[in-house]
């Protein structure tokens, strides 16, 4: 009991805590900022490599910077799509209260429960005009980049609809009503208070959203392979992360190539941070002005059967164009092939070393990223925290090939590729999910008093004592939220993980070996399982915690 | 229990001075109410005797020992918030244990001391329900007895009647006076409700823009106000405006600009300075008939209840209130005139403010 | 015709009852208080009246016609919140402008009427200013300024001033009625305050639980309350358990706990029913002779000094002295009280005991 007192008086103190913070910050900085942005030095570096093999080459440069162009186009029209079809959801579940809403509250989550590779495989197989097109499938879609867009609305949609459904959650709806009473129609009410209000929100969903389409790998891979009915090659339709994922894999035979990937890499990272500082700055000082309304049209556009209509349009879609294609790959064993081909040794080890891997990597950003977090909430006004904020964002924008690529680089003095390389695929994953967990948590702590933390102090409770017994029973449920987005990611994560280490054997990419190898049955049999374990550790992590979640 | 001190303490947050020389002396087992509008800087003096705000220069002492660099946990000053912030995950009953568990106080004292808290507040019905299921006045009590339960050296009210309906606040506030009483507590009680301050504090200290005006017993700040400011915000006040035309030890005398002429107490104005007369509205008679100094026109009269409120509107001077009984209502009516008077000692004469009276009297 | 009309008004959340048998008659520029302490059902009956909640039961009549199935923005009312709700992202002329610019009126009126209402206010020279930039009262006079803008005659206040410190209280809540009575509007006022309510309304409307307990003027509510729970809720009173020995034509004889024969109103109870008598602090004065109490705490209210005592029966009364009369009392003294028989009310005393019948939670 003694020693435990002191050991609770030791780790109090101003300077241990100091020293603490320190080190959270140091490792935040150079095990997730550091190794994502390294590959930007390589245009320091390496630049007369840059100049004579990609600047001075037409066709690489003209492959590169339409790559790029289409990367962009589609993040947009994505995002659009995504915020269109999902801001009616966001609504509902914000702000209304109807029998099935919890129902529909888990269905928004489903789509990150399910792998990218599985994902791209299923959405694949569902929308392809393949010469042999499995049975139910819709198999309209011949166009590798509408196929692209409907895969990556897909994806972005849960990470849309949450954050519109948390801004519109602190919304206080009383604006609303006092508009109405001043004589607004509904409508005329939602776009001229609750919108302009919503704006900040609404960028953290349209960046996310983008950044999400952006870096978007392993999936759109799978799912291309499906489309051509073979492996990608260079001549095929490209985004700037498939080009990643594509010469990286090359470029372990071919050094040559070296000097593009890392140009490409560049370009993409910088102009994804630049186009989201000019969101972020331009966004919130564009005023929309109110002179216009049109009463008559808004006010029968807010009464019935309108609003009805477009309640229903977005279930219509959240059913067709993200749920069918993400659980798709369920039919295809009701008429596939049999599973008794599929090799389960390599299999199951690959699944062992996923879940491995997602676990240390949850466990390691919890305990460093939620401390990180505590720091950013609790120090608003700080420079260097308005800093720390900004930065955790920048991984989530980096495209996960360039991030592997960025990574593996950086590491190289370490010289484990050979000899560890579970150590480089977990300190790959740790870059891009330790975000999540800060992000969710740094929203959690700034929703909540400091007036409870505070009292407790007072009572003679100590920091560590106050956040223990005070304020981790309140962000029990963020905290658990961002540990299921950090452990479903990155067991689901494809394109990092190729681009990190040469031939990593997590099960995403041996998913991706099947489908580039056309063992289609094999493929899908291998999602489903993957799926329903993914599926089953979410479920079962929430049941854990579901009796201490207030 | 330690005399609490604050020295000279200042802090400014980005463009608003919270304190800007701000000097406090609580006694031991005294009930000080500090009494201000919003913005004056109450809470900032509550936090930072609590050790949640590190003043930008100052001291803070707890007697002689200066804590102002020391964590809020190794003070023994508990603060009591508005909301009261009892943890929404806790029964009652754990959140008054919240301090003795923390100081790993033994099961037995712990079990004494849950239970006659319990009763001290009148909760022990309620011992296992969680804060959201209690009335706002029992929450209020909860928070209390949590915080009296580690004891403190003094204890820190921000606003603890405010979010009760009116009704209650009066009941409450003589259940928490004679609770800190019985229990000999040192208080510091932070509103801005001078009706509250007067009825509950040993001594009242007014703050305003981040200082101290007037420290001293609800009767000596509201009979003897020190400046124009006390004297309307500690029981509305009316005012002359004037020079100084006579001062004598039994009294003075003040005349405006229109010849006319009153009485007041006596005063260290000098002769031929600019005045500010002040009578409170209590003080202040309507005479019906009979010559006074002061005639007006009755403007307005408000039903309070066992009081009438009448503002009298008096030529080239504003607006005079009085409050007139009740059962007196019949003899005014709206249209009237009435004369306005005062007892000579009733009225106290201050230097007129630099700034003008109607920005020193401002609240908002 | 009334301006507002409740018939029969309920309303359920639930299993949870909010309000039931509201009937209510609101006339033309009336400026009512709906008064009551918290989670009384007052705010939802306003809410009721503004669309922003349908009734369970009974019909709302506005101008006559039955506002069941017509929507917030058609029933032309102005509604002040209690979190005063102005738009942030707007300026303080711009919040005032929103009622014209929706209600589509011409470019001349979008101009001048912001401008008439601002002004009348007082906070023209801070209409470009906005919302967190205003101090509390401030904002609550351009929420005001903005519901009047839209040109609604029906004004809902929905305790306008609960938020507001003690002083910048008083001064608003002339100005609201001041306001009100110039430009004729009928005004419904929530608040949980009597002390506001008995200064600006024209009628109180008293409410508990979801009932309305009493519907009258201040004065009449102050000096003869029918209920129990309004003469304590409205004002301060003493409230005293006894028996009634006798009735006479011109006063009622009812004896204490402790045998003490006191005097009240005439009433219509008979010997033997068990009362209670309400009797007004400022009504108590010490004499000579009288109920026997003895002081146990003196209290300096300012102006006067609030003495309480208690008495044998165990009754406790508090009356108030001139604070130059303090001096003669003093704690542990003996007083003897009394009053006039007309000062005095009788009522039933309720079954579940007085403390029980006037809780306020």
């Amino acid at each position: 009991m003694g020693s435990g007192k002191r050991a609770l008086d030791l780790i109090s103190r101003r300077g241990f805590r100091k020293g603490w913070t320190l080190f959270i910050i140091s490792f935040f900085a150079f095990f997730v900022v550091l190794p994502t942005i390294f590959i930007l030095s390589y245009a320091v570096t390496d630049w007369s490599d840059i100049q004579a093999n990609v600047l001075s080459d037409p066709a690489t440069m003209d492959l590169i910077l339409s790559s790029i162009v289409v990367s962009f186009e589609i993040a947009a029209l994505v995002t659009v799509i995504d915020f269109l079809v999902g801001l009616p959801v966001a609504w509902m579940l914000a702000r209304k209260n109807f029998r099935g809403k919890q129902f529909l509250d888990t269905l928004i989550d489903m789509p990150l429960a399910v792998p990218t590779a599985a994902l791209g495989f299923s959405a694949a197989i569902f929308w392809a005009a393949t010469p042999d097109p499995p049975a139910f499938s819709l198999a309209v879609i011949s166009g590798p980049m509408l196929l692209i867009i409907l895969l990556h609305v897909v994806f972005s949609y849960p990470y849309m609809v949450r954050s519109l459904t948390a801004i519109l959650g602190e919304i206080d709806e009383t604006y609303e009503i006092a508009g109405r009473t001043l004589g607004a129609s509904r409508l005329t009410a939602v776009r001229t208070i609750t919108l302009p209000l919503f704006r900040a929100g609404l960028v953290t969903g349209a960046i996310l959203c983008f950044a999400r389409s952006l870096s978007e790998t392993g999936g759109t891979i799978i799912a291309l392979a499906t489309l051509y009915g073979r492996p990608m090659v260079e001549g095929d339709f490209q985004t700037g992360s498939t080009l990643i994922g594509l010469w990286r894999s090359a470029s372990a035979s071919d050094p040559t190539l070296l000097p593009a990937l890392a140009f490409v890499s560049i370009l993409l990272i910088l102009l994804a941070l630049a186009l989201l500082a000019v969101l972020k700055l331009t966004i919130m000082k564009v005023r929309l002005p109110l002179r216009k309304v049109w009463p008559t049209s808004e006010k029968m556009l807010s009464r019935r059967p309108y609003p009805f209509f477009k309640d229903l349009s977005a279930i219509v879609f959240l059913v067709v164009i993200v749920l069918v294609p993400s659980f798709f790959i369920f039919t295809f064993v009701l008429t596939g092939a049999s599973a008794g081909s599929l090799d389960w040794a390599p299999f199951v080890d690959s699944l062992v070393l996923s879940f491995l891997v997602a676990a240390v990597v949850t466990a390691v950003d919890l305990a460093l990223g939620i401390p990180l977090a505590l720091y950013i909430a609790k120090n608003r006004s700080g420079k260097l925290s308005q800093l720390l904020d900004v930065l955790v964002n920048v991984p989530l924008i980096v495209p996960t090939a360039a991030l592997g690529f960025s990574l593996a680089l950086f590491w190289s003095f370490l010289d484990i590729e050979a000899s560890l390389p579970v150590l480089l695929i977990i300190l790959a994953h740790i870059a891009f999910t330790y975000p999540l967990v800060v992000r969710n948590v740094v929203g959690a702590v700034e929703g909540v008093d400091p007036a409870y933390e505070e009292t407790a102090r007072t009572l003679g409770a100590k920091p560590i004592q106050s956040f223990r017994r005070v304020l981790y029973p309140l962000i029990k449920g963020s905290i658990l939220a961002g540990a299921i987005m950090a452990f479903t990611r990155s067991l689901g994560e494809t394109g990092a993980t190729l681009a990190v280490v040469a031939n990593a054997n997590t099960a995403p990419v041996y998913i991706v070996d099947l489908v580039n190898a056309q063992e289609y049955s094999l493929a899908a049999m291998a999602c489903i399982v993957l799926i329903v374990i993914s599926y089953l550790a979410m479920l079962l992590l929430r049941r854990f915690t579901r009796e201490e979640v207030v | 229990m330690p005399t609490v001190t604050l020295r000279g303490i200042t802090k400014r947050f980005s463009d608003v001075t919270a304190a800007d020389g701000l000097d406090l002396v609580v006694n031991d087992r005294e009930y000080l109410c500090l009494l201000g509008p919003t913005g004056a800087g109450k809470t900032t003096a509550l936090r930072v005797i609590a050790g949640l705000t590190t003043p930008d220069s100052g001291q803070v002492l707890f007697d002689d020992r200066d804590v102002t660099t020391l964590e809020p946990e190794e003070r023994s000053a508990v603060l009591l918030s508005q909301t009261y912030s009892l943890f929404p995950t806790m029964t009652v009953a754990e959140n008054i244990l919240f301090g003795p568990n923390i100081r790993d106080m033994p099961d037995e004292e712990k079990e004494r001391t849950l239970v006659s808290l319990l009763d001290l507040v009148r909760l022990t019905k309620r011992a296992s329900s969680y804060p959201r299921e209690l009335s706002g006045g029992m929450q209020q009590r909860n928070a209390l007895a949590r915080a009296i339960a580690t004891n403190p050296d003094v204890l820190l009210l921000d606003e603890p009647l405010r979010a009760l309906d009116a009704r209650l606040r009066i009941d409450l506030r003589k259940e928490l006076k004679s609770l800190a009483k019985a229990l000999g507590l040192t208080v510091v009680h932070v509103t801005h409700d001078q009706d509250e301050a007067l009825v509950m504090a040993d001594r009242i200290a007014v703050i305003r823009a981040g200082r101290i005006v007037q420290v001293g017993t609800p009767q000596e700040v509201f009979n003897s106000p020190t400046s124009p400011f006390v004297a309307n915000f500690v029981g509305q006040s009316n005012f002359f405006v004037g020079t100084v035309v006579a001062s004598t030890p039994e009294g003075s005398e003040v005349e405006d600009d229109q010849g006319r002429r009153v009485k007041a107490r006596p005063t260290d104005v000098p002769v031929g300075g600019k005045a500010a007369v002040a009578v409170k509205v209590g003080h202040t008679q309507l005479v019906k008939t009979g010559a006074t100094v002061l005639r007006g026109t009755v403007e307005r009269m408000l039903f309070e209840g066992r009081v009438v409120h009448v503002d009298v509107g008096v030529e080239d001077l504003g607006r005079f209130s009085a409050k007139i009984p009740a059962s007196h209502r019949d003899r005014y009516h709206v249209g009237d005139e009435v004369g306005i008077a005062w007892s000579r000692n009733k009225a106290i004469v201050f230097p007129y403010p630099e700034g003008g009276l109607e920005d020193e009297l401002r609240v908002d | 015709m009334p301006v507002v009309e409740l018939q029969g008004i309920g309303k359920r959340f639930g299993k949870v009852v909010a309000s039931a048998g509201i009937d209510l008659r609101i006339e033309d520029g009336e400026y009512v208080t709906i008064l009551g302490p918290s989670g009384c059902g007052k705010t939802t009956l306003i809410r009721m009246i503004a669309g922003i909640l349908e009734p369970s039961e009974g019909r709302v009549l506005i101008g006559g016609r039955d506002m069941a199935g017509v929507p917030i923005e058609e029933r032309d009312v102005g509604y002040v919140f209690q979190n005063i709700a102005l738009f942030p992202h707007l300026s303080a002329i711009e919040n005032v402008s929103y009622g014209p610019i929706v209600k589509d009126m011409s470019e001349e009126e979008k101009a001048s009427i912001p401008r008439r209402y601002l002004e009348l206010v007082n906070l023209l020279d801070r209409m470009n200013m906005f919302p967190d930039a205003l101090s509390g009262g401030e904002k609550q006079k351009v929420a005001l300024a903005r519901a009047l803008a839209s040109g609604a005659k029906l004004l809902l206040l929905d305790e306008p001033l609960s938020a507001l410190d003690a002083r910048v209280r008083m001064d608003l809540r002339y100005e609201l009625r001041r306001i009100a009575k110039d430009l004729g509007l009928t005004v419904l006022h929530v608040t949980h305050d009597q002390e506001e309510a008995m200064t600006v309304s024209d009628r109180i409307v008293l409410m508990r639980n979801g009932r309305i307990v009493e519907v009258n003027t201040p004065e009449e509510l102050y000096k003869a309350p029918k209920e129990l729970f309004t003469a304590n809720f409205i004002g301060e009173t003493n409230l005293l358990d006894g028996v009634v020995v006798r009735n006479g034509s011109d006063h009622t004889v009812v004896e204490l706990r402790d045998g003490t024969h006191v005097e009240a109103q005439p009433s219509r109870f008979g010997p033997g029913d068990a009362v209670v008598l309400s009797v007004r602090p400022e009504r108590v004065h010490a004499l000579e002779t009288g109920l026997k109490a003895v002081i146990r705490a003196l209290t300096f209210m300012g102006t006067y000094v609030r003495v309480t005592a208690e008495a044998d029966s165990e009754d406790v009364l508090e009356f108030d002295v001139p604070v130059a009369r303090g001096r003669d009392y003093n704690m542990g003294d003996n007083v003897y009280l009394g009053w006039s028989m007309s000062s005095a009310l009788v009522y039933p005393r309720p079954p579940e005991g007085i403390a029980e019948a006037v809780k306020l939670e």
